[in-house]
């Protein structure tokens, strides 16, 4: 449905650009909301595939999941219709660090995405390149595509991906493409750089795939996965979504690393130097591993199936970008893979990013008012960082569009927020991903509770369907009937392998003793719960006394979140200010002392100086 | 971070170091009430007004006699009621009286914060903020590079090692919980080694905080002794060794001497109550409270009588009051005999026989004080030490979270638990280093793992 320029009418309240994992939850979150949404990608029939890995969750990746599901989003509901294996990672390491990450049927994943776009309603599907923005009294008006047509929205979600001024690289080869065969968006990245946008450089890189029938699993170390299903979403139901699957792992030896030495000269990234882009440090290339990691004798390489049907294994660790041929010789020193058939080889991709300093806590940008970046043009890396800032971005285009103020997620409420939040007040100078060590309210925001932080939000947004509201209100009324009883019902004298309870001691108290379990003595509760349920009252009044400090101290913290930071306040003019402090506050704008003290290179002293002065221009503003 | 105005603070507003006047400033509402504790005149005090009185401590005893000002809000610096005490210059006098400021309600000023308070009052215009701003700037700049770390014995260092050390088993840590295949779990036998020794090290840092005051602030030597035992002539003998020295300072009251030489690199402050010629017509409690005094304001006193003739009753009596406490016994005219000295009591086993016309002895007298002074044992300037009350209450932050940290591991919880009183610890110490948390704990994991997949 080409629209001429002369066309005054809005063809969309909300369009999303790009059809990645960012562009779908955007689209999905913004119709489902009540908006009148079209979602622009450059090839309808690749909604949501997954380019590198074949994984979703991990360590606080599988939060993010959560919390995506919890607010009324696809990703987790989707992994769960698809996974062929899943676990349950740190489960002994403390609450609020274990997380599940499942391995996709990556066709699977993708059919299932496209479906609940396709179904959705408010929600239309064009196939279209963006080449530039339609943008009058700096403001957003609308996207025209590469082939000419007009598509009028008053708020644009750009979702690019890596496409952005994006080239490849293999060896002495290297082409402009997005990913493997597709093309890049290159005149999208000189409009933004028309507009004002400052872009950098990231680089990031995926390994081979070798044919399943090639390799030799006996010779490998095998992972089981989970002998019962383990659910992202609260909204799926308790069953396996196909066979379940092994993983393996293997590693490489002297002879591997040989080989990288021997071939440097042909990476892009070394002997060509050819790539400028910087590279996330937590999944270096097997060039990097073995430069970097020299007296390393072996590093793990995971060999990870990419669908039940596929014919492909994704060598996971194994990422390259040297010539096809050395792969192929690099891959058959592994143990098992001696005979592998490689059917891809790896690459490495470099792209423009945003600086995401850009951007509000909204996603909105600064510079252009009704444009909002999300994904991997912010300079994130990963599936799931993507879907969650996609999510936000969506909300908060639709709610601009219902002419609403924007949701906000805080820190201490989600990954989501913390993230977010680093993205936009600290920028990010590699791949940014999510990690349990960025969140340091991790203790409350767990896996199991994501539901009471987000879903009251997911429906009051619309996100949520009734019956899905209810669900997690009922939950909620036994998880807090739980709480209560653990700390009303006294236990009689029992022994529970090595502990012995003294009569009278309530479930609460006992629980406090590290080596017993909720299970262990959910029978003497009056009455019974799932075991979902189960499990969060033990963690609730297990680990009580360590949330309730935290919980403090994100009150402590919360003072100075709420000191606000007027858009235009001058840093540069402050000289009291260390010049380091002032060039990191002009650079990374906080929006409240909370955020200008989490900048690195920003004292204490400089936020006392903030502080005064803060206060100095509003007073001075009153006047 | 604005503090709710009932809050008083108080602080010393003169340089620190040695002047004519040291000023006491506080600010708040609670002022007027420490003032009729510890201020008392003759008449009432009058807004912007000097009144002549003496400061007296929470225990009553005078510490010092000087001016004070009142200025009832809104007409003062700060916008609220503020006192200011001029007393005598002497790093002591202003720091008690300090002390008795906070006794009877204040709590000290964060740097910067009367002018913050004033500011916040509407008494500053935009550009004397700016001012406040640079004082803040330059007060945390001295605090991190100028005095305190120069006197701190390569504290920063100590603290930056202690952290690395923590900051190592936060890596660990946390780079076992975000990437569960590539770095092994830490063991927790391992972890409370390794907690057991920054504790060590953290207590004993901690322990460094009284002398580190001593170094500060100097240690008080109260000269007593009976009429003609010659506390003059010693003091005298003591000071012109060190004329170059020595600097001529008001007396703390009107009837003291205070004088400062240098032993060993430690400021020595010498009081010496012969200040005035002691008559005869002078009535004995006077002599008595007098001597009192100047104990109270010392760390050590040095005890001079007369070793060459039998002791006399007001010397017994001196050396029976003083034997609780730090001292040191000097029989002086030796050189006239040793009848006294060898009489002594077993109490005064360690005394010290000799004459002050005698450089020898002179040398055997400051090297006591030395060693007395610091508890006899002399600290090792160069090794770190706490220099400040802000160090010495980040350290005990830091003690406190690690021994809560000690105490999740002892009790077999999950390894996660463990990190958020670490991460606490960290930032304790980092208000002494001025370092921030986040980002270099993610730079350490990456450096030290191999990790990705």
């Amino acid at each position: 449905m080409a629209v001429g320029a002369e066309f005054t009418s809005d063809d969309a309240a909300v369009i999303v650009v790009g059809g990645g994992h960012a562009g779908a939850e955007a689209a999905l979150a913004s119709a489902r909301m009540g908006v009148e949404t079209m979602l622009l990608t450059g090839d309808v029939t690749t909604i949501c595939t997954m380019p590198c890995n074949p994984s979703i969750g991990g360590s606080a990746k599988g939060q993010l999941v959560r919390e995506i599901d919890a607010l009324g989003g696809e990703m987790g509901r989707t992994i769960d219709r698809s996974s062929m294996h899943v676990r349950m990672l740190n489960e002994s390491k403390g609450p609020g660090v274990r997380a599940l990450r499942a391995q996709a049927d990556k066709a699977q994943y993708a059919a299932l995405i496209s479906q609940a776009v396709h179904a959705q309603c408010n929600l239309q599907i064009v196939q279209g390149l963006v080449a530039d923005l339609i943008i009058a009294g700096g403001e957003v008006r609308g996207v025209r595509t590469q082939d000419g047509a007009n598509y009028f929205a008053r708020r644009v979600v750009l979702a690019t991906g890596t496409f952005l001024g994006a080239k490849i690289f293999r060896g002495e080869h290297s082409e402009d493409a997005g990913r493997f065969g597709e093309k890049p968006a290159l005149e999208l990245a000189h409009t933004l750089r028309r507009l004002g946008f400052p872009t950098g450089r990231l680089k990031t890189g995926t390994p081979p795939r070798i044919d399943k029938t090639s390799v030799d699993f006996t010779r490998m170390q095998r992972q089981d996965p989970s002998a019962v299903p383990l659910l992202f979403s609260y909204r799926s139901e308790a069953v396996f979504a196909g066979p379940q699957v092994a993983c393996y792992l293997t590693g490489t030896n002297a002879q591997t690393h040989a080989l990288v030495k021997e071939n440097l000269h042909r990476s892009p990234l070394y002997g060509l130097d050819l790539i400028r882009g910087i590279g996330p440090r937590y999944c270096p290339s097997i060039e990097d591993k073995v430069i970097k990691f020299a007296h390393n004798p072996t590093h793990q390489i995971f060999i990870e199936p990419e669908g039940w049907d596929a014919p492909t294994l994704y060598v996971g660790g194994f990422s390259t970008s040297l010539p096809g041929e050395v792969q192929v010789r690099m891959l058959r020193t592994l143990p098992g893979l001696e005979d592998c058939v490689m059917l891809r080889a790896g690459y490495a991709v470099e792209y423009d990013f945003v600086p995401p300093t850009e951007l509000t806590h909204a996603l909105e940008t600064r510079r252009v008012r009704g444009l909002f970046h999300c994904g991997q043009l912010n300079g994130t890396s990963g599936y799931e960082e993507a879907a969650a800032q996609g999510i936000v971005a969506g909300i908060n285009a639709a709610r601009a569009a219902q002419g609403q103020e924007p949701v906000f997620f805080a820190r201490s409420e989600s990954y989501i927020g913390t993230m977010i939040d680093d993205l936009v007040s600290k920028g990010v100078d590699e791949p940014y991903r999510m990690l349990t060590s960025r969140a340091e309210h991790r203790l409350v925001l767990r896996h199991d509770n994501a539901d009471v932080r987000l879903s009251p939000l997911g429906y009051a947004l619309g996100m949520l369907s009734e019956a899905a509201y209810q669900d997690f209100v009922s939950r909620k009324d036994a998880l807090a009937d739980g709480v209560r009883l653990a700390q009303s019902t006294r236990l009689p004298r029992i022994t529970l392998g090595p502990a012995s309870i003294a009569a009278g001691t309530t479930i609460a108290g006992a629980l406090r003793r590290p080596e017993l379990q909720f299970s262990d003595i959910a029978a003497f509760l009056p009455r019974r719960f799932e075991p979902d349920i189960g499990e969060r009252i033990g963690i609730e009044t297990k680990f009580a006394g360590y949330i309730r400090r935290q919980r403090s101290a994100i009150e402590r913290a919360g003072r100075e979140e709420h000191i606000n930071i007027p858009e235009a306040f001058d840093f540069a003019g402050i000289r009291a200010l260390s010049i380091e402090a002032r060039e990191k506050l002009a650079k990374h704008r906080p929006r409240s002392l909370g955020a200008a003290a989490r900048i690195a290179g920003v004292t204490p002293a400089d936020v006392s100086i903030l502080s005064v002065m803060l206060h100095a221009r509003t007073a001075l503003a009153r006047v | 971070m604005m503090s709710p105005r009932a809050d008083t603070i108080a602080a010393i507003a003169t340089p620190p170091g040695h002047g004519a006047v040291a000023i006491v400033r506080v600010s708040g509402a609670r002022t007027r009430s420490i003032a009729l504790r510890i201020f008392h005149a003759k008449r009432a005090l009058r807004p912007r007004l000097a009144t002549f009185g003496a400061v007296f401590d929470a225990q009553g005893n005078t510490i010092d006699r000087g001016l004070a000002l009142f200025m009832p809000a809104p007409h003062s610096y700060t916008g609220e009621d503020v006192l200011e005490l001029h007393v005598h210059g002497s790093p002591i006098i202003a720091s008690e009286t300090l002390r008795a400021t906070l006794a009877a309600g204040a709590r000290l000023a964060q740097p910067g914060e009367f002018t913050r308070r004033a500011f916040l009052n509407g008494k500053l215009d935009l550009s004397q903020a700016e001012a406040v701003a640079d004082v803040i700037a330059a007060e945390s700049l001295s605090a991190a590079r100028g005095a305190e770390a120069r006197l701190a014995g390569g504290l920063q260092s100590e603290v930056e090692r202690l952290r690395a050390a923590l900051s190592q088993v936060v890596e660990e840590l946390t780079g076992a919980l975000d990437f569960p295949d590539e770095v092994p779990d830490p063991d927790a036998a391992d972890l409370r080694r390794r907690f057991a020794a920054v504790l060590a090290a953290l207590r004993s840092l901690h322990g460094t905080w009284e002398s580190g005051r001593i170094v500060r602030e100097g240690v008080g030597v109260a000269i007593v002794g009976p009429p003609n035992a010659g506390k003059s002539s010693l003091l005298n003998a003591l000071l012109g060794e060190e004329r170059a020295l020595v600097s001529m300072l008001p007396g703390t009251t009107r009837d003291t001497i205070e004088e400062t030489i240098a032993i060993d690199g430690v400021h020595v402050r010498l009081v010496d109550t012969a200040g005035i010629r002691s008559a005869g017509e002078e009535l004995e409690a006077a002599g008595i409270a007098r001597t009192e005094r100047a104990l109270a304001h010392a760390t050590l006193a040095l005890v001079v009588v007369d070793g060459s003739a039998p002791l006399g009753a007001e010397a017994g009596e001196l050396l029976a009051r003083t034997r609780a406490r730090p001292r040191l016994v000097f029989f002086n005219k030796a050189d006239l005999g040793t009848a006294g000295f060898r009489a002594r009591a077993a109490g005064e086993a360690d005394a010290i026989s000799g004459s002050v016309r005698r450089p020898h002895d002179l040398v055997r007298l400051r090297e006591a004080i030395a060693a007395i002074g610091w508890g006899r044992a002399v600290p090792d300037l160069a090794r770190p030490h706490l220099a400040s009350a802000r160090q010495a209450d980040a350290v005990l932050q830091a003690i406190c979270a690690l021994a809560a940290a000690e105490l999740t591991l002892d009790q077999g919880q999950p390894v996660d638990l463990v990190a958020p009183d670490v991460m606490a610890a960290l930032g304790a110490l980092g208000q002494i280093t001025g370092a921030a948390v986040t980002e270099a704990l993610l730079d350490g994991i990456f450096a030290r793992f191999c990790i990705g997949k």
